[in-house]
């Protein structure tokens, strides 16, 4: 039997045999579960969006809340303003970032969260009556100590007081800089600003040691010097004109158009 | 190896003839999932299961795999398998397959299933080589869930997701070790663990590989 | 003598047969303190010198003391400044303790500010003595083997690289991890390959980090905080560096620190003493000096406009964090590092490069000597074989015997 077993006829028809066993195995099972996958995806991705609001409770029926409660938009970044271009359904800033007709390079200064290139739509989430709403869900990303961090930041219809942060994707270091989702700490953002003065459009949000006081402050990760200046350093990118500001400022009594106009000229003169 | 019985192929390979403790295979894992036992336990279960259907699929057409192409044919068996799992963790445990991200598929390369599939399963019966699938499974997963239970315990004072040992960051009073949340610590833990196999069982103990001649008479040096 | 004779009176119990047998290494551990041991190694493969393990092992001991003295008072001192400047001061037994003997914390009185540095230094000794000794006497009497004196040098190099404001169980886990894990697991005193006083610091580190990590600095004063010498270099650059301390600051061990390391004055007294008694070998020291300088110099030269740390000259990274305490106390440990003349300089240069490497390069870590003893400690074997088999080689051409492949 070793004989006809080590022919070269034997041979192709176990491997052909087998390939085709194999294959019909795995694609059924990627076929027949695909559904079901994309559908635990999607709810990942309400669930932190909800939990970031302080909608979330166990139990709940994450679809339905987030159908009723939540209306995606997309943000064009360069103005503020909203944009029809793309499907708030369907359109992922994050995997747009690398691609040279929906981004921008980002470099120096203007770069402080360490992203290199950065989209120019993004997905807001608004919670309420979206002309009117009571929070709005932004996604931020930025450069910790091992890696890239990704989560969402709920801000007040007023465009100024935060609500919660929360990182979906991290690196940091178990025990240090991955107590950015320890609940205790995330609880502290509730209720403080982001800008110092009302005419501003440059973040004041940051992280401070040694116990935070100000309307602005937050305490630093103990321990874990490097996160804490990671989480501020996204907080001033996104926050700034560069990202979200001029479309805050629509939201914030105090901020006229104009100012948020003439930084988007600024803005285009130094892009040029 | 002794004469095969289905309760001996199910039950050796637990304490007697561990797959991590005593042939040191399939190491990678072990560190890198076991910071909590839930997750330990998903873990486990695919390893079982993989290593013993691919033990018996590849029992069962052991005569007729060319020997020159075996450990190909054995890669793909047990990759499908892999593969049909990680998808099954992806549709029905969402959050445990984010947790165990790349190491379910990393279950292809662990040797535990490989050495399993080529030292027995070619030489055995199909429900014998199921058997000692589950039985080398389970030897894996003893060795995973210890791990995990004092990772997680002293890592983050909770077994189980249930809070044991109140961590202070949430207001309590015991100080959770952080080594014990890196992969390393696994290491010492393992380590741990074939000492105390070893102490128990002294025939697991490897001869000398020289012995040191006795201090002869001693003489005033030079 | 009274001593001689209660032990010489009480050694039949402790013999083979006696009452006490088990109990004999703990019996000649305390003999031993007292008197030359009996026997000492005389044949030739164990004779390096004349000189006993007991006399080295105390000779390093009593080196260590100029920068344990110092680094008492400086760990007083520096809390004394705190809380002289408006902070409060921990309240508990050391204060007690403190009101009794000094009545009060007076930054400018060496006695209050020595007192303050020992309420807080000698309680870690002690510990990582009593905790330390416990298994090493357990392991000596399980095995049959006697308690080796080298656990006076780890017991207190350990205790001189721990901050001094850190909880006490956390010394008895780290020199227990250290004991038990760096040193006994492979057969105990002259088998271990890892440094065990490192080997527990590294415990603390990785296992404690927010305690111990050396982010942050260790006053012994409530609500202080601050950063290290080196993380200020590292976050905000020299500039800031310099304004704060100046490098005679650094150098004579007026920064705080963990308790031993501050002083790179005093610890160069104790390394005077160990070239002078050639207990320490002078090639690794010179190794690791001229890694640290080599590497140092590339960095200034290759310059960073981010990393600020690549701007540090290497009269400062000799005086900064453990820097002078790893490389006069912790590479030179004759059991982990290179045995081969050759072998000492290149073990020494691989600290210097890789602790100037982490310093610098690594973000996550600001001090790096630990870390780079402990790397080179599992090279050193490697590096030894090199240059053993090198010399066995050019021996055998020497002499004119065949090379080893005609075999």
């Amino acid at each position: 039997m070793a004989q006809s077993n080590n022919s070269i006829k034997k041979i192709l028809t176990v491997a052909f045999a087998l390939c085709i066993v194999c294959s019909v195995i795995v694609s059924t099972a990627a076929v027949g579960l695909r559904s079901k996958q994309q559908f635990n995806q999607e709810l990942d991705r309400k669930t932190n969006i909800l939990n970031v609001a302080n909608l979330y409770e166990p139990g709940m029926d994450v679809n339905d809340t987030f159908a009723s409660a939540v209306t995606p938009r997309v943000v064009d970044m360069r103005t503020g303003e909203y944009s029809e271009e793309h499907d708030p359904a369907t359109w992922d800033g994050f995997e747009a970032r690398r691609d040279p007709a929906a981004s921008r390079t980002l470099s120096g200064e203007k770069d402080p969260a360490g992203l290199t290139r950065v989209e120019n739509f993004a997905t807001v989430y608004l919670v309420g009556d979206p002309e009117d709403p009571e929070q709005i869900i932004l996604p931020i990303r930025g450069q910790g100590l091992w890696g890239l961090m990704r989560g969402f930041l709920a801000v007040e219809g007023d465009g100024n007081t935060i609500v919660g942060i929360t990182y979906y994707e991290h690196a940091e270091t178990p025990g240090l800089g991955a107590e950015v989702n320890n609940p205790r700490w995330q609880a502290q953002w509730d209720g403080k600003e982001i800008y110092g003065e009302a005419e501003s459009l440059e973040p004041a949000i940051h992280l401070t040691k040694g116990g935070a006081s100000g309307e602005n402050e937050i305490d630093a990760l103990s321990g874990a010097t490097l996160t804490s200046n990671g989480v501020t350093n996204m907080l001033q990118f996104w926050l700034s004109p560069e990202g979200f500001g001029d479309y805050l400022a629509k939201f914030r009594a105090g901020v006229s158009q104009e100012a948020a106009q003439d930084a988007d000229v600024e803005l285009e003169a130094e892009g040029a | 190896m002794a004469e095969a019985t289905p309760k001996g192929v199910l039950t050796t390979p637990v304490f007697k003839n561990n797959p991590i403790a005593l042939q040191v295979l399939g190491i990678c894992s072990a560190l890198a999932v076991t910071t909590s036992m839930s997750v330990s336990l998903v873990m486990t279960i695919a390893v079982i299961f993989v290593t013993a259907f691919s033990n018996l699929f590849v029992s069962l057409i052991r005569h007729h795999i060319p020997s020159s192409i075996r450990i190909i044919v054995q890669m793909t068996i047990i990759a499908s398998l892999v593969i049909v799992v990680d998808q099954i963790l992806k549709a029905y445990a969402y959050e445990m397959s984010k947790q165990l991200s790349v190491f379910v598929g990393l279950i292809i390369t662990n040797c535990i299933v490989m050495g399993r599939a080529e030292g027995f399963a070619m030489q055995n019966g199909p429900k014998l080589s199921f058997l000692d699938g589950i039985g080398n499974g389970l030897g894996y997963g003893f060795i995973l869930m210890t791990v995990g239970f004092f990772r997680e315990l002293f890592g983050s004072g909770s077994v189980f997701g249930f809070t044991v040992l109140q961590p202070v960051q949430d207001g309590g009073w015991y100080v959770p070790n952080g080594l014990l949340l890196l992969p390393p610590s696994a290491f010492f833990i393992i380590g741990m663990i074939i000492w105390v196999l070893r102490s128990l069982n002294p025939e697991q103990v490897e001869e000398n590989e020289f012995r040191m001649k006795a201090n002869t008479e001693p003489k005033e040096a030079v | 003598m009274g001593i001689r004779q209660t032990l010489d009176n009480l050694e039949p119990h402790f013999h083979k047969g006696g009452k006490y047998e088990k109990f004999y290494p703990l019996f000649e551990a305390v003999d031993t303190i007292f008197y030359a041991p009996p026997s000492v190694a005389k044949t030739t493969a164990h004779v390096r010198d004349g000189v006993d393990l007991k006399r080295i092992m105390i000779t390093v001991w009593m080196c260590t003391f100029p920068a344990m003295f110092f680094g008492m008072w400086n760990a007083g001192w520096q809390a004394n400044v705190a809380i002289a400047e408006g902070y409060g001061s921990m309240a508990g037994w050391r204060e007690a303790i403190m009101m009794v003997l000094a009545s009060g914390h007076n930054p400018d009185s060496l006695w209050a500010n020595f007192v303050l540095g020992a309420t807080y230094f000698l309680p870690i000794y002690l510990v990582t003595f009593v905790v330390g000794g416990f298994w090493e006497v357990l392991f000596a009497i399980k095995r049959g083997h006697e308690v080796n004196e080298g656990f006076f040098v780890t017991s207190v190099l350990y205790a001189l690289i721990l901050p001094a404001t850190i909880p006490l169980w956390q010394v008895a886990l780290g020199i227990t991890f250290g004991v038990v894990i760096g040193k006994e697991i492979f057969g105990g005193t002259g088998k271990n390959f890892l440094n065990p006083a490192l080997t527990g610091r590294a415990f603390l580190y990785f296992a404690y980090p927010a305690q111990i990590s050396g982010d942050a600095v260790w006053v012994a004063a409530d609500g202080y905080t601050g950063a290290t010498a080196l993380s200020i270099a590292f976050q905000d650059g020299m500039a800031a560096l310099t304004e704060q301390y100046s490098w005679w600051d650094a150098f004579l061990g007026f920064i705080p620190g963990s308790v031993g390391e501050t002083s790179t004055l005093a610890i160069l007294i104790g390394a005077a003493v160990l070239l002078w008694t050639k207990i320490a070998s002078w090639r690794i020291m010179l190794g690791v000096f001229l890694g640290m300088v080599a590497t140092s110099a590339l960095f200034n030269l290759v310059g960073s406009d981010s990393n600020p740390m690549f701007a540090m000259s290497w009269y400062w990274h000799l005086v900064l964090g453990g820097f002078a305490f790893g490389m006069v106390f912790m590479a030179t440990d004759p059991v982990s590092a290179s045995m081969t003349n050759q072998g000492r300089l290149i073990f020494g240069a691989l600290i210097g490069v890789m602790t100037v490497l982490i310093r610098v390069v690594n973000p996550a870590f600001p001090e790096g000597i630990m870390l780079a003893i402990l790397f080179a400690n599992l090279f050193a074997p490697l590096i030894d074989n090199f240059f053993v088999q090198a010399n066995i080689k050019r021996r055998k051409q020497r002499v004119g015997v065949p090379a080893e492949e005609t075999a």
